[in-house]
């Protein structure tokens, strides 16, 4: 028995002695994940809206580093920080495997990685370590849209989403960064590092190479978003603007915004507390992510619908001494002294409420949730963005399933009287309202709102490209649409109209369309007085007004007058598009717009 | 009188010789394989510092008492193991069915109770239980020439298998094998008739199907791995694989202490205790390893000789035990780290950490050396 063991070890250690030597050499080397560079976002013009740029990480390898205590405090004192603070990020317990580096600061500034390479020697164990981060060039343009990154959640990693993710890997965490994850990450590299028998590193090279990500195009123009965040500086609100034919978004704004490169760094409990803080906080993207009153520019759907039920007529009038009787009630006009006698072109271009009043006794509230449910509002658009909100379009069904009290179940005709107006219970998105228009304007089809044009691989062949969806398809009544679009190009255009001020001066050629808004905040508290309280400012237009090619919906909180806080900024929009499509002398032909019809 | 200058004239010092080399030679090793530069472990306060190599501490701890508890071994006469032998092993069985009710759950085996900082395991004095009760209840009885029949072996048979069952419940198949391999030793010892053989080998094939079964999965596999080590390298294979690898790239000298990377890097599980031979091989090479190998032999052929030199049957059944138990550890063991077994549970004795097996060896080889001292001793003290 004795002799047979001695047999055995014969011939694993003479015989097989260097094969074994071998494999345990290979033992030593150890495997190192390289993050790969993300996939580059750019504009539909290919400027450069995010991209990479080293980000340097200063890491400790416990093997190397004879007292990690005071290594830490030496470069605590060097680089200037309060004793304490870098362990405080960083807590030591973590489980570790043999050789993986501890990181001590990520992100450091030029000045930390200055002092810390001239310093090596005196800082055994420390290491700079060069990363991609992320670069988002224009800052806190569009941060809505492009999201942010950052490092993987628990929850996350323990998901069956990201299967395959380790520890300390950054994700999108929101916007575009987080819905095309899967396009932008790339994939991640392995180096090997070789080690001695004593744990000390002797070299590294690299073994598999890392591969970037896809890089994306969007639909967006810079010079179009730029325009749309300049005239919403200081605000709270939304703009946006897309291709009525294509469903491409070429600006998407919402204010106010966060610059997503603070994510790179450490971020401050404070620092998220302020960002995320309230129900609608600097993260929310106020162009899908909350609804809002649509005031008078829900007119637009109203008088369709009048004129498509044929309850109305073009030249039929109705006389406005400055309010409605209804029910023994007085529902009162903007225009407290009246407009006299009006027709519906009169009624949409000084936006006379009276008119609508009238108006609404004969429509009803189902056959109004019924054309609004046709133009998309009351629901998500399916912009690929993270969660949206659904808006509201009130009707009897509606009211009988949401209250639970007997007397509140009943839909009252009065309440109708709010709703044509765009008051009440009825909510919309701005990016509702922008598709809403689009129907108009393009015969009835209910389009996707798409954000993102191609995403190519790394030799710029193209992965997928979007080709725009067609969600549903109504059949307009050609006449109303006829009667309708010449009253918005009079409400801009005008004398009386509204919405004189998004008149285009650099473009006087191009007629601007367009319906103002302006939405009452309501409180409980009459007497209440403030900011908060003022009313909502809508502007929802399109251009040129004989054939569309973008429709943009400006939305201000409690701006106060549609006409006068949003419609300049539309009139922004409408300027620097068609200053962009001059420029660039080609205009960037959408895809083909047939598409299918998708009812799903 | 319980000293007598006879003792010491036959007192059998190749065995302690033997025992004591071993026990330094696995302290030397143990060093080295439980090296941690970065231990901070002051649980061995009685020091008041911290070791770098915690479980040689507590090893050449246990080795000192070990010491105690060998001469209490050597003190007890084989008449006072005669008598307590069916209480002892009754308790033994008690302990056991206890262990399996109370026990503390490690790695998902329940064998251990706790004892302050410590945890004892009935499974190890079951050893010791199972070698009394069978050397008792063989040396009694009157055998059949010729040897065992089927019918005489039932009840030895039994004795040994009832201790099994329970160990295997906990489950911790090695112990159960190691108290079959020293019983089964003793059978042996006896003889059995060829048919008898021939009988147990037929119904033990009958049993190999719900054996099998009954085994656990993990337990399945190892057996797989060992006619397929490749077929999962970092599954069951992994232990295999990464021992075969330190043993083999000892290669003649070794690595030199403290060199071994598949021990000092924990590329090798266990390496401190059910692995230990394969830092001794990567860091000694197949130079260290032949000498250990000697050592044990040494030891073996010591433990035998006592056999035919004990003073009654019942002391010489005691002495096929133990030497069946070690003998089954050492073979196992290492045959096990050099991949020529299946990987089990199997201790080296006095090499692998820890302390109820370096007791327990310890007290059997103490009881030896008291058989062998008191050879020419004859009548009751």
């Amino acid at each position: 028995m004795f002799s047979l063991l001695i047999l055995r070890l014969w011939y694993l250690q003479i015989v097989k002695g260097d094969y074994f030597r071998n494999l345990s050499e290979n033992n030593r080397i150890r495997s190192v994940y390289v993050q790969a560079p993300r996939g580059m976002i750019y504009d539909r013009w290919g400027e450069t809206l995010v991209a990479n740029r080293p980000a340097f990480n200063i890491e400790l390898v416990t093997e190397d580093c004879p007292d990690e205590k005071r290594v830490i405090e030496k470069l605590e004192k060097l680089i200037g920080v309060t004793p304490g603070s870098i362990n405080k990020n960083n807590p030591l317990s973590r489980k570790r495997k043999p050789f993986e580096p501890k990181l001590l600061i990520k992100d450091a500034s030029r000045d930390t990685v200055a002092k810390v390479a001239v310093n090596k020697f005196h800082l055994p164990g420390i290491s700079i370590e060069a990363t991609p981060a992320r670069d988002y060039v224009y800052k806190e343009s569009a941060s809505h849209l492009l999201g942010y990154i950052r490092e993987i959640t628990k929850d996350q990693l323990s998901g069956v989403k990201y299967k395959g993710y380790q520890q300390g890997e950054v994700v999108g965490q929101f916007g575009l960064e987080s819905n095309l994850e899967d396009m932008l990450r790339g994939v991640r590299g392995l180096q090997r590092v070789e080690v001695n028998a004593m744990g000390t590193r002797i070299s590294e090279f690299s073994f598999e190479e890392e591969r970037m990500g896809n890089d994306v195009y969007l639909t967006i123009d810079a010079a179009v978003q730029a325009a749309a965040e300049n005239g919403l500086a200081g605000l709270k609100g939304a703009a946006v603007a897309l291709d009525p034919n294509s469903g491409e978004i070429l600006a998407l704004a919402s204010l106010p915004a966060f610059d997503p490169n603070i994510f790179t760094g450490e971020i401050s409990t404070d620092a998220w507390r302020e960002l995320s803080a309230g129900r609608t906080s600097k993260l929310t993207n106020r162009v899908l992510q909350s609804a809002y009153p649509p005031g008078s520019v829900f007119k637009i759907i109203t008088a369709l619908a009048g004129l498509s039920e044929k309850v109305i007529s073009q030249y039929e009038t109705v006389y406005c001494p400055g309010y409605y009787s209804f029910a023994g009630r007085r529902y009162r006009c903007h225009k407290h002294v009246g407009h006299g006698w009006v027709d519906l072109r009169s009624a949409i271009v000084e936006s006379c409420d009276t008119y609508f009043y009238s108006l609404a006794t004969k429509l009803g509230i189902d056959t109004i949730h019924k054309y609004s449910t046709d133009f998309g509002l009351g629901m998500p658009t399916g912009l690929a963005l993270g969660q949206e909100s659904k808006g509201l379009i009130p009707s009897t069904e509606w009211k009988r399933q949401y209250f639970s009290k007997a007397e509140d179940k009943i839909w009252y005709p009065g309440e109708t009287l709010s709703v044509v107006i765009g008051q009440g219970a009825i909510m919309t998105t701005p990016i509702q309202m922008a598709r809403s228009l689009a129907a108009l304007v393009n015969g009835g089809k209910l389009i996707r709102p798409q954000a993102v044009r191609k995403i190519s691989g790394e030799d710029g062949h193209a992965i997928q490209e979007f080709i725009p969806e067609i969600l549903s398809q109504s059949t307009l009544n050609a006449n109303a649409v006829k009667i309708i679009r010449d009253a918005l190009i009079g409400v801009v255009n005008d004398k009386k109209g509204t919405g004189g001020r998004a008149k285009l001066e650099k473009f006087p050629e191009i007629l601007v369309a367009g319906k103002t808004g302006t939405a009452q905040v309501v409180s409980l508290d009459v007497t209440a007085k403030g900011d908060h309280l003022k009313d909502h400012a809508w502007f929802a237009s399109y251009a040129p007004a004989d054939k569309p090619e973008l429709v943009v919906v400006v939305f201000v909180e409690n701006g106060g007058h549609g006409g006068a806080a949003a419609a300049p900024i539309a009139k922004a929009i409408f300027e620097a598009y068609f200053e962009s499509v001059k420029s660039h002398k080609v205009k960037l032909v959408p895809h083909n717009i047939e598409g299918s019809i998708n009812r799903s | 009188m319980l000293i007598d200058r006879r003792i010491f004239n036959h007192f059998n010092y190749k065995l302690l010789l033997a025992t004591l080399f071993i026990c330094a030679a696995g302290l030397v090793v143990l060093y080295s394989a439980g090296f941690d530069p970065n231990s901070t472990s002051r649980n061995l306060g009685i020091f008041g510092y911290a070791p770098k190599s915690v479980p040689f501490t507590k090893q050449a701890m246990f080795m000192g008492v070990g010491l105690i508890f060998m001469l209490v071994g050597m003190v007890v006469n084989s008449q006072s193991l005669y008598r307590v032998a069916y209480p002892f092993y009754i308790a033994c069985i008690l302990m056991l069915i206890g262990v399996l009710l109370f026990g503390t759950v490690v790695n998902g085996s329940r064998r251990w109770f706790p004892i302050g900082d410590f945890r004892f395991q009935p499974s190890e004095i079951a050893k010791v239980a199972v070698i009394l009760v069978m050397a008792r209840y063989l040396s009694r009885t009157r055998l059949p020439l010729g040897g065992f029949t089927l019918k005489s072996i039932i009840i030895p048979t039994l004795l040994m298998l009832l201790p099994m069952s329970l160990i295997i419940r906990q489950p911790d198949l090695g112990t159960a094998l190691s108290l079959g391999s020293a019983g089964f030793g003793m059978l042996f010892f006896v003889g059995i008739r060829p048919r008898t053989l021939v009988s147990l080998a037929i119904l033990g094939a009958i049993a190999v199907v719900p054996v099998w079964n009954s085994l656990h999965d993990y337990q399945k596999r190892r057996v797989w791995t060992l006619i397929d080590p490749t077929s999962d390298p970092l599954g069951s294979g992994y232990h295999l694989n990464q021992s075969k690898i330190a043993v083999g790239s000892g290669a003649f000298a070794g690595k030199g202490y403290f060199q071994g990377t598949q021990a000092q890097l924990e590329f090798l599980p266990e390496h401190t205790t059910d692995f230990v031979f394969s830092v001794l091989a990567e860091e000694w090479g197949f130079l260290g390893s032949v000498i250990v190998l000697g050592l044990y032999f040494f030891f073996m052929v010591s433990l035998l000789s006592i056999i035919s030199k004990s003073r009654d049957i019942f002391a010489s059944f005691i002495v096929v035990g133990v030497s069946s138990l070690f003998f089954f550890h050492i073979i196992v063991n290492i045959g096990m780290v050099i991949g020529i077994l299946p990987v089990v549970g199997i201790t080296l004795p006095l090499f692998s950490y820890g302390g109820s097996s370096v007791l327990v060896s310890m007290f059997c080889i103490g009881i030896v050396l008291g058989i062998s001292m008191r050879k020419y001793q004859f009548g009751r003290t």
